[in-house]
This record gives C-alpha cells, sequence and structure tokens, in this order.
C-alpha cells in the first residue's frame, strides 16, 4: 500500500453554491462505485478550478480556458478513465467558448460540469457572460443547437437530491460512451453575486413538468426559449440521446508502441519513399 | 557537342494549376533512373490554384540539400516566368518557352542561352483537347535535350499515371509530339546537345522533411497527435491522419492551435506519446501551454516548421525568425530543449530523440524546421529502423510503485526528475498543475518550496546534457575561421565550404542539431575560432544573439543574414564570407 496525497479542504466561502457540486460529485461518485484511482477530474481556473484537489481522485489544474481540449486529448487517450472536466463561466463561456461548441460538436464521452455563478469570483467580482442583466447566455440553448449534442442539463445548488441525480446520469450517459455529457449548475456566489433569492423565483423544474420530454430536442429547445422569455430559468435534463457518438476512438494508452512488433509495417511506409532505380 | 552534365538544375515555372510540380516530379524520376541524387523545391504563392508557381529540381552525383546556383533547363509556361526566373539561367542554358501567350518578352535572358518557343498549350488543345498535357510535351522535349532514351520517358510518364489509365495515352502521344517537335530541331534520339551521366546508385528515398519528422515520431511511439493545418506544417497533420490509426493512435484536427497543443497535454498526461505541429503564428498561440508543461512537468514534443513572420508574413516562404521565442517565448523560467534539423535525415533522427527526451525530462521539447527542410524534398539513404529505442524515462510500474512507500507527483531527486505515475494506476493518485505546487501537487507560495522546486525543474535539462544530439561537423576543423548555422542552409554551407576550399579559403564548419540548451560542443567550436561566420534567415541575428547570451563575443561572431524569404546558394554565400574575409 503506497499513501499518496490527502485530499484538500476547499477554499471556498461559507455558502458558497461549489460545495454542493462537490458534495453531490462525491456521492454519484460513490453511488456508481467508480474507483479514485480511475477518475480523472480536470479542472479551469477559478473558484471551481479547485474542486479537483478535494476528491482524491487524480487531479489536473488546466490553463485558464483549456479544460475541455485537455479533458477531450485525455480521454481520447485513455478512454477506459472516468473523465470529468469541471470549471466556472467565465473559464467556459468567456475564455474557453470556442472549445463548447467543438466539443459538443466531436461529442467525446466524458462529462464537463459547469459551476455557473454569474461573476468571476477568484478577481472579485467582474461580470462573466452569464450575469444577469448583462445580456446573458445560456450555454443549455447552445448545446441544443448543436446538432451532435447528446446531453444538456442543469442544477441548482438548492436541489441537492435532483443535482445528485443529474450528476449520476451525466457520468452515466458518458461511461456508456454516449458521448459529451454536459451538466449546469447554478452555484451561487455568496460574496460578489449572492443569485439565490433571484434564482428561487426564477426557475422552473422540468425534471417534474409531466409535458416535457427530454428526448425531443425541438421541444426542449421551444421549451426554454419560451421560458428565458418569461423571465424563468430551466433546470432538470433538458435533452439526451441514445445514439453512440459520432467519433468511435481507440485507446493508445493501451497500444504497443513496440518498436519491434512494428519494424515490417514501418518498412513498408518507408518503401512508398523508395526511389526507382535504374533498372537495366 | 554533346555537353556531359553531372549536376544538373532544372526550373519550371507557370500560373498554379499549370502542371510545373508534375514536371519536376516527372524529370525527377528520370534523373533518380540514371542514379541521380535529387533536391526538389517548390516556389510557390499561397493560393491554392492561380498564382505564380515554380519547381525546382537539381540533379547530383553528391547528395546536395539546396538548389544550384543556375538554372540548365528552364520550362517557362507565360512570360512572367521568363520575367521573374529569366535571369537564373545559366549562360550556356536552355529554356523551352511556351509561346501560346504570346512571345518570348525580351531582355531576360543572357546571349548564350538556347531558347525553343512552342506554342505547347495551344497544341495539347489542339490535338488532345486539354491544356494540361502540355506537361508531357515539354517533357518530351526536354529528355531530348538531355540526351535521355524515349523509352525511358515513357517509363515514367507510364508509371506516373499507372493509377489512372485513362491519362496515359494522351499523355504519351504528347510525348511523341515533343519528340517530333525535337526531331525537327536536331535533337535525334541519342544526340541532345545535353547529356546526364549515368551512374550506380545505392538505396535511396525521396521525402520531405515534413514526412521524415513524422514518420520518426510514429515509429518512436508517439500515438497521440492533435493539430491545426497550418503552413508548411500541414503534411505532418497529413500523415499522422493516414497513418496513426493503424497502430492504435488518434490524431485530431483539432479547433484551433489552443485545442491542439492542450489536448496533447491532455494525453500526454495519461502516459501516451503526444505531439502537435504547427508554424510561427501557432507556436506563438501555444506559448502558453509549453510554459504549462514546463510547469507542471508534462512530456510535450511540438515541431515548429518555420516560415517568415513576423504575423501572417509569407506563408509559403522560409525563415528562422522563431529562435528567439523557442529559446526563450513562454511566461517564466522552464526548461525546455529544441532541436534543429538540416535534412530529411536530421528531421527523422532528431523527431526519435526528441519524442524520448521529453519523457525524460517530462517536459517541452521542441524540434525546430523551417519550410526549406519541411517541403522540400531530397534523396537520402533509407531510415535505419534496426536500432531505434524507446526510452520511457523515470515512469513507474504497478510493481514499482506499490513498493515506494509514499508516492510524490513532484518529488525532488538529485537529477530533478520525479518518478511518475499514470492515471489508472491504483495508489498514485496525483493533483498536476501549473501553479506553483510541493511535492503533492498542492498549490504552494511557500518561498522555500519555491525555489526547491524552480531549482529541480531546472535540474533536469542538465541531466541529459551528454545525451543531446551533436552536430554536423564539415570543412576543415583545423582552420582558425568558422562558419555555422542551422536548418534550410546546412547544405549551402558545405557546399559553399568546398567551392571556398578550392579557392583556398578553408573554413571549419558547424551544423549544430541541439540549440537549446548550447551545447559543450558549439561552445568550444566558437571559442576556438578567430572568427566565426553564422549563417541565419533572419533580420536580427536571433542565433548569434543566443550564442552571445552565453558567453561568446559579437567581435568573434559576424553574422550573415538573408530575409527575402528565399535559400542560399552556394556562390551567393561564398560571395558573403569573401567579402567578410576581405574587410
Amino acid at each position: 500500500m503506497t499513501d499518496t496525497y490527502r485530499p484538500a479542504e476547499p477554499i471556498w466561502c461559507a455558502g458558497c453554491g461549489h460545495f454542493g457540486v462537490e458534495g453531490a460529485l462525491l456521492l454519484a461518485l460513490s453511488d456508481l462505485s467508480i474507483p479514485k484511482e480511475e477518475t480523472l477530474v480536470l479542472a479551469g481556473i477559478g473558484c471551481s478550478g479547485t474542486i479537483q484537489n478535494n476528491l482524491g481522485t487524480y487531479g489536473y489544474h488546466a490553463l485558464h480556458g483549456r479544460v475541455l481540449p485537455t479533458a477531450t486529448g485525455a480521454w481520447m487517450a485513455n478512454p477506459k478513465l472516468t473523465v470529468i472536466a469541471a470549471g466556472g463561466d467565465g473559464d467556459g463561456y468567456a475564455i474557453g467558448m470556442g472549445h463548447l461548441i467543438h466539443a459538443f460538436r466531436h461529442n467525446p464521452s466524458f462529462t464537463y460540469i459547469v459551476m455557473n455563478n454569474g461573476v468571476y469570483g477568484l478577481t472579485k467580482g467582474q461580470n462573466s457572460p452569464t450575469r444577469h442583466g448583462t445580456r446573458p447566455i445560456d450555454a443549455i440553448l447552445l448545446g441544443l443547437s448543436v446538432l451532435e449534442t447528446t446531453f444538456v442539463a442543469r442544477g441548482f445548488t438548492r436541489a441537492p437530491e435532483q443535482l445528485r441525480d443529474l450528476t449520476v446520469r451525466a457520468l452515466k450517459h458518458a461511461r456508456a460512451g454516449h458521448g459529451f455529457a454536459f451538466l449546469e449548475v447554478l452555484s451561487p456566489c455568496v460574496t460578489y453575486n449572492d443569485t439565490y433569492a433571484l434564482w428561487d423565483a426564477e426557475y422552473v423544474d422540468l425534471d417534474t413538468d409531466g409535458e416535457h420530454d427530454p428526448t425531443n430536442r425541438s421541444q426542449a429547445f421551444s421549451r426554454v426559449t419560451e421560458l428565458h422569455a418569461e423571465g424563468r430559468i430551466p433546470i432538470g435534463l433538458i435533452h439526451h440521446t441514445e445514439r453512440d457518438p459520432t467519433a468511435a476512438l481507440a485507446d493508445p494508452s493501451a497500444a504497443d508502441i513496440g518498436p519491434d512488433s512494428h519494424i515490417a509495417s514501418y518498412e513498408d511506409i518507408l518503401d512508398r519513399y523508395k526511389v526507382e532505380r535504374h533498372n537495366r | 557537342m554533346t555537353r556531359p552534365v553531372t549536376d544538373f538544375n532544372a526550373m519550371v515555372a507557370g500560373q498554379g494549376g499549370d502542371g510545373s510540380l508534375t514536371v519536376i516530379t516527372l524529370l525527377g524520376n528520370l534523373l533518380a533512373r540514371r542514379g541521380f541524387h535529387l533536391y526538389t523545391s517548390r516556389n510557390v504563392g499561397s493560393q491554392v490554384k492561380g498564382g505564380h508557381t515554380a519547381g525546382l529540381l537539381r540533379g547530383t552525383m553528391v547528395p546536395r540539400t539546396g538548389m544550384g546556383d543556375s538554372i540548365d533547363v528552364f520550362i517557362a509556361f507565360d512570360a512572367e516566368a521568363i520575367e521573374k526566373g529569366g535571369s537564373r539561367v545559366a549562360q550556356d542554358g536552355f529554356v523551352v518557352y511556351d509561346s501560346s501567350g504570346g512571345p518570348l518578352p525580351d531582355g531576360h535572358l543572357s546571349d548564350g542561352v538556347t531558347v525553343l518557343e512552342i506554342p505547347f498549350g495551344r497544341l495539347a488543345v489542339r490535338d488532345l483537347r486539354r491544356e494540361l498535357f502540355k506537361n508531357s510535351f515539354a517533357l518530351g522535349v526536354i529528355s531530348r535535350i538531355l540526351t535521355i532514351d524515349d523509352a525511358d520517358t515513357a517509363a515514367v510518364i507510364k508509371a506516373r499515371f499507372a493509377a489512372k489509365p485513362e491519362l496515359v495515352d494522351p499523355n504519351l502521344q504528347a510525348m511523341i509530339e515533343g519528340f517530333a517537335y525535337a526531331d525537327e530541331h536536331d535533337m535525334a534520339e541519342g544526340a541532345g546537345p545535353i547529356r546526364l551521366a549515368k551512374v550506380k546508385a545505392d538505396d535511396r528515398i525521396l521525402i520531405t522533411g515534413n514526412d521524415a519528422a513524422a514518420l520518426g515520431f510514429l515509429v518512436a511511439g508517439v500515438r497521440f497527435f492533435a493539430g491545426y493545418p497550418i503552413t508548411p506544417a500541414t503534411e505532418i497533420l497529413d500523415f499522422m491522419t493516414r497513418h496513426i490509426e493503424a497502430y492504435g493512435g488518434v490524431a485530431v484536427q483539432a479547433e484551433d492551435e489552443l485545442a491542439a497543443v492542450n489536448m496533447a497535454l491532455g494525453a500526454a498526461l495519461t502516459g501516451v506519446r503526444s505531439l502537435t505541429a504547427t508554424s510561427g503564428p501557432g507556436i506563438s498561440l501555444m506559448q502558453e501551454a509549453v510554459s504549462h508543461a514546463g510547469s507542471a512537468e508534462i512530456p510535450l514534443v511540438v515541431v515548429d516548421a518555420q516560415r517568415a513572420g513576423p504575423s501572417t508574413g509569407m506563408p509559403t516562404k522560409s525563415e528562422q525568425s522563431d529562435i528567439a521565442m523557442l529559446i526563450h517565448g513562454g511566461n517564466g523560467d522552464f526548461p525546455r530543449i529544441v532541436l534543429a534539423a538540416g535534412n530529411a535525415t536530421d528531421a527523422f533522427e532528431l523527431a526519435v530523440i526528441a519524442t524520448n527526451l521529453s519523457q525524460r525530462i517530462q517536459g517541452p521539447v521542441y524540434l525546430m524546421l523551417d519550410q526549406t527542410v519541411s517541403q522540400d524534398s531530397s534523396t537520402v539513404p533509407p531510415f535505419d529502423l534496426t536500432t531505434i529505442e524507446i526510452d520511457h524515462g523515470r515512469r513507474l510500474n504497478q510493481h514499482q510503485l506499490d513498493v515506494i512507500g509514499e508516492y510524490r507527483r513532484y518529488s525532488i531527486t538529485d537529477d530533478g526528475v520525479s518518478p511518475w505515475a499514470m492515471p489508472g494506476m491504483p495508489d498514485g493518485m496525483s493533483l498536476v498543475t501549473g501553479n506553483e505546487h510541493d511535492e503533492w501537487g498542492k498549490v504552494s507560495t511557500e518561498p522555500r518550496n519555491r525555489v526547491d522546486m524552480m531549482d529541480k525543474r531546472a535540474r533536469k535539462t542538465d541531466a541529459v546534457l551528454d545525451d543531446l544530439p551533436s552536430g554536423h561537423r564539415f570543412g576543415d576543423d583545423a582552420s582558425t575561421v568558422g562558419i555555422l548555422g542551422v536548418g534550410m542552409q546546412s547544405g549551402v554551407m558545405r557546399e559553399t565550404v568546398e567551392l571556398l576550399a578550392s579557392d583556398g579559403i578553408e573554413l571549419a564548419g558547424l551544423q549544430p542539431r541541439t540549440i537549446w540548451p548550447v551545447p559543450a560542443e558549439t561552445l568550444a567550436f566558437v571559442a576556438s575560432k578567430e572568427r566565426v561566420y553564422v549563417v541565419e534567415h533572419n533580420h536580427s541575428g536571433q542565433l548569434a544573439q543566443i550564442l552571445e547570451s552565453v558567453g561568446h563575443s559579437t567581435d568573434t561572431m559576424r553574422s550573415i543574414l538573408k530575409y527575402d524569404g528565399i535559400a542560399f546558394t552556394p556562390l551567393e554565400l561564398a560571395d558573403r564570407i569573401r567579402t567578410g574575409e576581405a574587410g
């Protein structure tokens, strides 16, 4: 038995929504009996980008905005791992937004949890792209608009049982190879943008709405758009499909890199460059 | 009357899409069959179709990496070709001019040049209904100028179009029309004005630096590639896309260079050998990630196929103006290794070495190429695949991890390298971060820890100094005057040194293959000379500045700089050195 690092204590302020996200994630990993050594949690930069220190899994701290490409590379290189990307709304929707669209498009089979608090907490209160009253963007609608998207959900830290359930569903979706599981969590920042009261008043739970069919993309898009028009914000499993990911990828971590076993085929490649010599 | 030729230079120029490059390929095949070593280059605008394009070919008895000073045979498909390239034709050279678009423009050729004006394009359309067949028409004429047997010419055309049988006959027909034209102009078969030598040749491959490097990486066990298309590095992405999957690997075309390099980092994190390849603009975007690989200690190999900067610069032109960025770029101080290839053989060998070194130092290694090395082709001996070794560095297997007792991802060791466990291994859980961290990977700003960690990382490159690839030496080592350069001018420098030696000017030559850290070999070479000409394709003498930064005097080093996007020719470089020696 070899000892390794001891999980850190969270750095977050008392009352921060991120505690709820971490709790839901730990419970979901436990519910699904996923070993910590087979779990790789990659986090971005920001208050949320410290969650990987607290879990006891393999953890990676990505560059600001680059958690998705890093997680994509890690998952492609070892799809046997349970890969979880995590970060904030600044990391994911401002500096890193370009990658989100392509993650939806490529549909890599890992989970991405965005802790949305509408603010840059670590740098003390600047607006993020989702801040109320600043022409906010909705990444759920973005996901729905990309035709390859297979899983979009939104949780709220005030609804911990549902958040745990959505986290389990997201992990199951990705682990089953169905593709990119996108889970945004409304996770208020009590210090710089306390949105508990706002979101309490705005949220609508589609999981308890008998008319919402999460397998119907266009209906989901309409419903989310209509709710926005009414000043409401939907939570729950917004949309998922069961189809396989578009890209079936190899597992290079298991590949034999030789070189002895491959010399003959390397020679075949080399032969294509051979110059025809004088033949008389 | 027939003049024997052992160093043959040809150029074909016209509008992009004229097929200039096809003529060069076929002519190259003809030369290769006679045992010539080949060097081919293309000089293209960055447009896909249209824009002026030139294909260049040199055939020699000894291997050369670069074009000669003058062109023996110039196939010009339009007036612009004559205007742009006419001055390069040798005084006793030949111009085969397509007069379909008008007569030969005056005033661009020396008096002794023989001109054959033929409306190839018009004749091809008239007789074969397709202008593109003018290329085989031209080839027929040229092969007669070079006294090549008609059967040989037919053989290379058949081989070239073997995959498109419907194109064989019309191309042969065009070639025969070329022969007929030659017959009418006193160039019967076997009686042309130039006779190419014929020698017995060893096995050779004709390969670009990009393909050679890509094959080297594949052989070195690279199984993850992420890239974004960019001239002149795209062929590495193409090669990996074609081949890596057969070896259980993955090649990804990412949405941008930021994604590409971070995907490579993510894959490397799992223990898979990972690569990205780009050019200067992409290298600029990747600087943050390279710095991160240095801090977080992740093995990463990055190819820089340099092109002319700054900014978008001249995408299809060669330059070596990223040297300073590769050595000093990225925020903060971190160890990195920069290797530089001078030809395809170097590119292959250094790709293997770079991959192993990145595993050994658990950090970033650059392989520096330039557009000329990347995209020009030359014949080289087939690469030796039997001596390749895979060095895993200090990776732990499960047994080693189990008995270690306590695993710290960033444990401080004598040589700075920390034993490394991969995600998926029980009891090897770790925190990997670019933030300053303690031995467990926990973020730390504690001053003592900071100093220990900076020093630990710096020790990693010191530990591999003796294993960094040595340079190539040429010329007279005993001379007190040296010449030093990397990349595209490597072959030219050798030729220049031979030229000057025949004039009684002896030079000692060094082509370093490691440029950072500056190896002892380079330090000793410069220190042992009274003068060293440092030849670079950039405006500011970046390599000389690097050498100055490690203690060499600018009084010893004389920069010879070129930044017009065109490679030196041997005489041109010799003239610059003669001027320097005269001063």
